[in-house]
């Protein structure tokens, strides 16, 4: 499903280069979990925004379901993530002027999906997520773990292929925390495939596959003994 | 998994943090150790003046370190260096007789 060979990123200023991703060679098939970890700044989020389309590397080559896409205008990315990947991060990013509802109504409402369709949905992955009893309700008037809830619910309320989670679990306590890696887990043993970017050791535990970078290179790779 | 968090002191070099926890009756014990791997390039790669070599053959001792490490041990976490360091601490865990 996913593939890059030697992928670079570089961040330049004026004065300052900085190598983020220093030929980044990582492959991930259809179904599988993969927990990316490592130190801050070691490059994790910025290997996850280019795996999902959010940002293009400055070299090698990313291919997406059989098609290179590194070199994609900003179009074609937009066009490939939709309905594609789903994403969920640290900080939910729940627009705060639309409610519960709306917040999971958007990416349908991208998708141009009929509006007897989305209600369906909307109310299916809210039910699901066991969150529609907040449906009116606007983001700042939930908890964190409500909060992701919705998050996931967006992310997942257009059944994408692939699903995207930065930190998933950072604003959250142990309890909401496990919850939400228990989702994700659910999402994954329907197919779902997942790439989540975690510091915490128990998250990714949760993965098939544990994938440790560090200063932009990939260490090692390893399967974790599941406990 | 659920998790416990349990506060330890620092460990030395080689030191096993052994920890038994009881299940429903069923004893389980983990072994954990933060290993310290060499970090200092300078001395080996003197001309490494460039920071980006510098960051390579880091990288690349890391890499053998843990590519030679004990196959019995799983790696949990690498942490980040503080500056100047001239090791890295990495946390294994040993592997549970299956």
């Amino acid at each position: 499903m996913i593939k890059t060979i030697d992928l670079v990123k570089v961040f330049r200023t004026d004065e300052v280069e900085t190598t983020a991703l220093n030929k980044v060679n990582i492959t991930v098939d259809k179904g599988e979990f993969v927990a990316i970890m490592g130190p801050s700044g070691c490059g994790k989020s910025t290997l996850l925004n280019i795996l999902g389309l959010l940002d293009t590397p400055s070299g090698g080559e990313y291919v997406f379901n059989g098609t290179e896409v590194a070199k994609f205008k900003e179009k074609q990315r937009t066009d490939l993530r939709k309905g594609n990947i789903g994403f969920v991060f640290q900080s939910f990013n729940l627009i705060d002027e639309l409610t519960v509802y709306e917040n999971v109504e958007l990416p349908l409402l991208y998708l141009k999906v009929s509006a007897a369709d989305r209600r369906k949905k909307v109310t299916d992955v809210l039910e699901r997520m066991k969150i529609s009893h907040r449906k009116k309700h606007f983001p700042q008037q939930l908890s964190g773990g409500q909060q992701q809830r919705v998050a996931i619910a967006r992310a997942v309320v257009t059944r994408p292929q692939l699903i995207l989670a930065d930190e998933p679990t950072g604003n959250l306590d142990s309890a909401n925390g496990e919850e939400v890696m228990n989702l994700l887990t659910e999402l994954n043993n329907e197919g779902t495939t997942i790439i989540m970017v975690t510091h915490s050791p128990s998250d990714a535990d949760k993965a098939h596959r544990i994938v440790q970078l560090f200063d932009g290179h990939i260490v090692t790779e390893n399967i974790r003994q599941i406990l | 998994m659920k998790e416990i968090c349990i506060p330890i002191p620092y460990l030395n070099d080689n030191d096993i943090a052994e920890v038994e926890v009881v299940v429903a009756g069923k004893k389980i014990k983990y072994d954990f150790r933060v290993e310290s791997f060499p970090w200092e390039v300078e001395n080996e790669f003197s001309t490494l003046a460039d920071p980006l070599e510098r960051s390579l053959a880091r990288i690349y001792k890391l890499k053998s370190a843990i590519e030679g490490y004990s196959k019995e041990w799983e790696l949990i976490q690498i942490f980040n260096p503080s500056e100047n360091a001239d090791h890295i601490h990495v946390l294994y865990r040993k592997k549970l007789k299956t």
